[in-house]
């Protein structure tokens, strides 16, 4: 499989020398696969409590925001609904992995410079800046972890569609509250403690040859039962990014940049180190171990808006919503 | 009921998929070329005659190198110096030793992850050395049995100082965790752990100590707790596997004044803050002959974890036996089955013989949360005190009501009772982020004997601590 990889990095890189496979051309010359049939958008996920499998977690404090967008309007400032971004702290639409990986980022791993991006997130036509990321990297539920290779360095991957106006099949995005796994297509109500999260699983499978495509999906998928398709044999890591909101509670009115809310999507850009990459993913999917755990809970006020409600309390809210309804 | 048959499905099938892990699990990750040839100097004094002794920086300039070229049963030697290296272990059964614990010490700068990583690798014993300023952990243990830390001080760490997970039959003694806002000392999810944490200093953390969903022959003997936010804090939840932490031992230690609103803290330490052994959601422990004092609010408490993302509900007692791993594939009931709040409480806890004083609300309590009428009463929850020398107590004569022998005396469980509701409310505030980094400076440690000569043996596990033997503590001086 590494041989594949060389040889994406070739053609990736427009070379025809195939002893300088290592070193590939600049980021932008990469070549485009062309636009193929759509693809099933349907991960299988880990759910339930951490730790089932190998792992590592990294966490990115929120960095910055704008209307950009280097995978899909790379060179074209202003052109994209507004982002937020996570990692790298520089991603604009000029920003190539060659240019992040030299620069600075917001996540604790300091070897992840990679850039994580999603559609602003409004309430009320308010702006809601989000607190943080947490990109957990895992095999794939059913894959062995030996096959699991690193991302190539600059593989864009988008996970969800931009374009959906109803419930997007399958879960490669959803919403939950707090650490739960399961997902919904409607932001659910949460807790303070517990506050709302959206869920992004990436393709785990890559076609070992083009780091981007036309749509922006044919160069990857999803694996099934374990399995990668023969179109895209390479086995990545499932990256699945969980990107937390100050928002709980009821009283709410959410849409996103790129449309209402079924219109959730984020992006990943690999820019990792690729020395740090390859160390985490050989030392903890591969020896199948828990590296990080994301209930490492961070510096927050747990149950900020209040104490939990009382039995009195809690009645009375009952009852107020079944004569709402 | 229901659930119950999942769990015992999935065990099932978790005996299989652990068979196959087992023989896949190989230990070949020791793949790093060494820049430098593997000289071996000769054995000093020790190594019980088995491996060969490698000394950093004579043989390999760094630790990762020497840990890369030795073999099973070496010893590596750690001159003098500061290493701003992040090490992971794969060579099982080694000994990564300094020569002195106060002057070989790791840096991670606050951009490194971790001091010493030791990955799905078993008998990996570090000693006499230092790491701080790492982003993640001092010296962490994942995956790996028969695991060893002596004389280490860990400092200045963003999540823990000295931690164990998923890891069995290992030990940390006579070592120091600061300034982390998490815990100085952890270990985590297993069960049975077989773990000893004896003679350590944990202070300036979030938590003395924390361990979630951990115990069983899992001791805390003969250590001082001080300074930190919360003292001991064992405790359960959902969000990782082997709920709930249970049969943890916990006897003969020092906790005082762990109230300290300037150390670091993760979002637990603030609500578990002011509190020296708190029992959070944690059951089944036996909390015996500690010397507790000076706390704003409990010296001794068990109450509930409230979890309100939680992934499973709260198993039924005839699967507390159930070794960790094999809860690892259960399946989980439907989302629908998991309530809105999962109330861990913290259940069938023995408190003899502490000596606690000084407690803002309470020198010993027990309590829970009403969320409805079917919910578990103080007097429910089977927590026992006797023998303690203490002045307060929520609910009221403590001692009276819940004795660990015989019947209690029948009274009001409700009466005086801590009112967790307001508890939580009334939490601390979260301090700046990165307070980790310039949390207090540990004066030098103790060294371990003869570091540079004494042989390094085959670590096989911790011995059983004669825990009867263990007196409450004095005072200290101080």
């Amino acid at each position: 499989m590494l041989a594949a990889v060389g040889v994406a990095l070739a053609i990736g890189g427009g070379s025809d020398d195939t002893t300088s496979s290592k070193e590939p051309g600049p980021w932008t010359e990469r070549a485009i696969k062309p636009a193929g049939p759509e693809l099933p958008a349907t991960p299988e996920r880990w759910i339930g409590p951490q730790g089932r499998t190998g792992q590592f977690v990294v966490g990115c404090d929120y960095s910055h925001s704008g209307p950009n967008d280097p995978i899909v309007h790379f060179g074209m400032q202003g052109m994209s609904h507004q982002h937020d971004f996570y990692g790298a702290t520089t991603t604009d639409e000029t920003s190539s992995p060659d240019d992040l990986v030299e620069g600075d980022t917001t996540c604790d791993k300091k070897v992840d410079t990679a850039a994580y991006w999603q559609p602003a997130l409004y309430d009320h036509d308010e702006v809601v800046e989000p607190l943080d990321l947490h990109a957990y990297y895992r095999a794939a539920p059913g894959v062995d972890p030996q096959d699991v290779e690193p991302f190539p360095f600059g593989i864009a991957l988008i996970a969800g569609d931009q374009t959906a106006t109803e419930p997007q099949a399958g879960e490669a995005t959803g919403w939950t509250c707090g650490s739960r796994t399961h997902l919904s297509d409607d932001p659910p109500t949460c807790p303070a403690s517990a506050p709302l999260h959206l869920v992004l699983t990436f393709q785990d499978c890559w076609d070992g040859e083009y780091l981007d495509s036309e749509d922006h999906q044919s160069h990857a998928t999803y694996s099934k039962d374990g399995e990668c398709p023969a179109t895209h044999p390479v086995h990545i890591p499932q990256l699945t990014a969980s990107i937390r909101f100050p928002i709980w509670g009821e009283g709410h009115d959410l849409k996103l940049a790129s449309g209402n809310i079924y219109s959730a999507h984020g992006d990943f850009l690999n820019a990792w180190d690729p020395d740090g990459l390859q160390r985490e993913i050989d030392g903890c999917i591969k020896r199948g171990v828990v590296c990080d755990l994301a209930s490492n809970r961070e510096e927050e006020d747990l149950f900020a808006s209040g104490p939990l409600p009382t039995k009195e309390e809690a009645e009375a809210a009952d009852a107020a919503n079944a004569a709402g309804n | 009921m229901h659930h119950r048959n999942w769990r015992l499905l999935g065990a099932a099938a978790a005996f299989v998929a652990l068979s196959t892990a087992a023989v896949a699990c190989g230990s070949d990750g020791n793949n790093s070329a060494s820049s430098s040839s593997t000289t071996k100097a000769e054995t000093t004094g020790g190594g019980s005659g088995q491996g060969d002794t490698i000394e950093v920086p004579k043989d390999h300039k760094t630790i990762q190198e020497a840990v890369d070229a030795a073999k099973e049963g070496d010893l590596i030697l750690v001159s003098e110096g500061t290493y701003e290296e992040a090490v992971d272990v794969t060579t099982p059964y080694i000994t990564i030793r300094g020569l002195d614990r106060n002057k070989v010490i790791l840096d991670g700068g606050f951009e490194l992850e971790n001091g010493i990583r030791v990955l799905d690798t078993d008998g990996v014993v570090v000693e006499n050395m230092t790491a701080k300023n790492y982003v993640s952990n001092g010296f962490f243990w994942t995956g790996s049995d028969y695991y060893k830390g002596s004389y280490l001080t860990a400092y200045r760490n963003g999540d823990y100082g000295i931690y164990a997970f998923d890891a069995y039959h290992g030990q940390f003694d006579h070592s120091l965790g600061s300034g982390s806002p998490d815990a100085g000392f952890y270990i985590g999810e297993c069960y049975e752990c077989d773990a000893v944490i004896d003679t350590v200093v944990s202070e300036h953390n979030g938590l003395g100590y924390s361990g979630t969903n951990s115990g069983g022959e899992l001791y805390i003997i003969n250590s001082t707790f001080r300074y930190n936010r919360a003292g001991v804090v064992p405790n359960s939840g959902s969000y990782e596997l082997c709920y709930p932490g249970r049969s943890n031992t916990i006897v003969g230690n020092t906790v005082y004044d762990n109230n300290n609103d300037e150390a670091p803290a993760i979002d637990v330490a603030l609500l578990a803050q002011g509190n020296g052994i708190l029992l959070a959601g944690s059951i089944n422990n036996q909390i015996e002959r500690n010397l507790v004092y000076d706390h704003d609010r409990t010296g001794i408490a068990a109450v509930p974890f409230p979890e309100e993302d939680a992934s499973d509900v709260v198993p039924p007692a005839s699967e507390l036996e159930t070794p960790c791993e094999e809860t690892r594939d259960d399946e989980l009931p439907d989302e629908s089955e998991i309530p809105d709040l999962v109330l861990w409480n913290a259940t069938g806890n023995s408190i003899i013989g502490n000596d606690v004083s000084s407690s803002g609300l309470a020198d010993l309590a027990s309590g829970t949360i009403a969320l409805d009428d079917k919910s578990a009463t103080t007097a429910d929850l089977d927590n026992c005190f006797s023998d303690n020398t203490f002045t307060s107590s929520a609910p009221a004569d403590i001692e009276g009501l819940a004795p660990c022998e015989g019947d209690g005396n029948g009274g009001d469980f409700e009466k005086d009772g801590l009112d967790l509701l307001v508890l939580i409310n009334e939490q601390a505030p979260a301090p700046p982020k990165d307070t980790y980094k310039s949390t207090p400076e540990p004066e030098d440690q103790e060294n371990m004997p003869d570091a540079a000569t004494a042989p390094a043996p085959r670590y096989e596990g911790p011995e059983k601590p004669d825990v009867d033997a263990i007196k409450v503590p004095a005072k200290p001086s101080n």
